[in-house]
């Protein structure tokens, strides 16, 4: 076997978050403020992934529950000075908690095409309870998040920031893997390939189901409670169909149902705009692009290149 | 003997057609009990009855005396009832273990958290399990397939593998439908084999359907005949074998 040793598993976990430790010393502010954009968006592609990935299921709430988790963290810091690290948690949380009532429909039954509509529909329905609760969310011009504070400390600028959210996103990340690599994720996975046979096996599978969604809408929106504290601005805009879009192309062009590719996913399309922002146009014409070549040539995802040659980054469902 | 599963007149419906009308019989441990009839006689129904897929429209299903109809899939199996599906129920993009594993699901420890936080217990139940998995694998000769992804493998090797899954958990009774559809001849002596171990040497009780004949009449202990739904015959293969109802059945006459 082709081993490369030294990013064997489980060591990637660790090697390459202590490397990442070195970036705030190596780059500007701007390229600062995309990393962590980045890590905002590894969150957003891991989360997504297990319910259409792992699940299977075709549910589009994921812009949704971005929103959900940025509108959660800043109106709870905004309102009630809450502090950032537990407006976050209740951020994950109140995401989570859709994402339970999103996956009502599934339960009953509604697959496919069905569910993506229904789910579709909240996305839009949400942006339309930011507009018109003005009382609540400052309605469509969004509301300015207070700064803030880890422990007494200011995250005045994106060095500070990466910090916290580089040890928020490996904690999630490497939970949503121990998730994955156990019952619970085989039991996600068997629903997606054969859900009678699930049954057949033992697997409560309405149970699993509520937990895929559950999970997926907890790490999204904790997601989103670093989105807003990394751009200080919340505004329905931010989470329409267009921001799905590129949830769905950061999954897609990353590697579905693969946790590197969601990681993957969320450099190339994050990072990849910033590098075109002065052509217009050529955005969409990249997105587009990535997409054709994924539909075409590579099916599971850019990962699937990279996984020839770092076995560790390879899906494995089980631990020795 | 004493009854391992139980079926006292067994009725299903679906929107007015009686796929099974009043079908009683019984399986015992250790024996093999083989379903045979035309297409569209019931049996796949009856497994469905039987693993909680259909609703009963009437009648009662057993397991060692205590009443599982009206149960659900998942808690039917959890009680020892395993089965396989006729197209093939593997998880084709697992690989073959981790399709073993997902039978072992219910034996796997490890509490939520502690397996998001990757707890010492939570791994140390991971591992067992895997150690469990390639046991079986082992026993059944098909460990060296242990990374393939499930839909890569022969058809063979499929219904090998899935009937490793369904004995994951060591149920006492095992449903096995059409298991030789497709198989090679060797490959088939080698489910005959099997069956036949599982029966006489670890006490299983095996309901089967099965069309090809000569396996059904070599294996089997009792054979059950459907015919639109309805029980015709219930006897050794020499008796079947000698039932005009069953000879009409199959070859039409009148």
């Amino acid at each position: 076997m082709s081993d490369k040793r030294w990013l064997s598993e489980p060591r990637i976990f660790y090697v390459v978050p202590v490397l990442a430790l070195a970036i705030p010393i190596l780059v500007n502010d701007y390229i600062q403020y995309i990393v962590n954009l980045i890590l905002v968006y590894v969150l957003v592609g891991v989360g997504f992934n297990i319910v259409i990935g792992n699940l299977g299921q075709l549910a589009f709430a994921n812009a949704a529950f971005f929103g959900i988790g940025a509108y959660t963290t800043g109106l709870l810091m905004y309102h009630f000075q809450v502090p950032f690290p537990l407006a976050l948690v209740a951020g994950g949380l109140v995401g989570a908690g859709a994402g339970a009532l999103v996956s009502l429909p599934a339960l009953r039954g509604v697959r496919g095409f069905y569910l993506a509509i229904i789910t579709l529909a909240l996305g839009e329905l949400m942006r339309w309870v930011y507009v018109h609760a003005e009382s609540v969310t400052l309605g469509s011009m969004g509301l300015h998040v207070p700064l803030p504070f880890i422990g007494g400390i200011a995250l005045k600028n994106d060095y500070g920031k990466f910090y916290v959210f580089l040890f928020v996103v490996v904690a999630l990340v490497v939970s949503t893997s121990n998730l994955l690599r156990s019952r619970f994720g085989r039991a996600f996975m068997s629903i997606r390939d054969n859900e009678l046979a699930a049954a057949s096996v033992g697997i409560h599978t309405a149970r699993y189901i509520v937990l895929a969604f559950a999970w997926s809408g907890f790490v999204v929106g904790v997601g989103g409670g670093l989105y807003a504290a990394l751009v200080r601005q919340v505004s329905p805009e931010a989470f329409n169909l267009l921001e799905l879009i590129v949830h769905f192309a950061i999954v897609t062009i990353g590697g579905l149902a693969s946790l590197g590719g969601s990681i993957l996913g969320a450099v190339i399309l994050t990072a990849a705009p910033e590098f075109i922002r002065d052509l217009p146009g050529f955005e969409e014409l990249l997105l587009a692009t990535l997409m054709l070549v994924i539909l075409l040539f590579l099916p599971r995802g850019f990962v699937s290149i990279l996984a020839r040659f770092i076995p560790a980054i390879r899906d494995r469902y089980y631990r020795e | 003997m004493a009854q391992l599963l139980e079926l006292t007149g067994v009725s299903v419906r679906f929107d007015g057609v009686q796929a099974l009308s009043a079908v009683s019989l019984g399986v015992a441990a250790g024996e093999i009990v083989a379903v045979i009839g035309p297409n569209g006689a019931g049996k796949t129904s009856l497994f469905n009855a039987i693993t909680g897929y259909v609703e009963l429209a009437e009648g009662g299903i057993t397991l060692s005396g205590t009443r599982i109809d009206g149960l659900t899939p998942h808690e039917i199996s959890s009680r020892g009832v395993r089965r396989t599906f006729q197209n093939g129920g593997l998880f084709g993009e697992l690989t073959v273990l981790e399709n073993v594993l997902a039978g072992l699901h219910g034996r796997v420890g490890g509490s939520l958290l502690g397996v998001l936080f990757g707890s010492r217990a939570a791994r140390t139940a991971e591992r067992e399990a895997v150690a469990e998995a390639r046991r079986l694998l082992d026993i059944m000769g098909v460990r060296h397939l242990e990374r393939q992804l499930a839909k890569d493998l022969s058809g063979g090797q499929q219904r090998m593998v899935e009937i490793v899954r369904a004995l994951a958990t060591n149920p006492p009774l095992l449903l096995l439908d059409e298991p030789a559809v497709g198989l090679a001849p060797p490959v088939r002596e080698q489910l005959v084999r099997t069956i036949h171990r599982l029966a006489k040497k670890e006490g299983l009780g095996i309901l089967l359907i099965e069309h090809a004949i000569e396996l059904v009449m070599n294996v089997s202990d009792r054979i059950v005949v459907l015919n639109y739904g309805e029980k015709i015959a219930d006897g050794t293969p020499a008796e079947v074998r000698a039932d005009k109802q069953v000879l009409e059945a199959y070859l039409g006459h009148a």
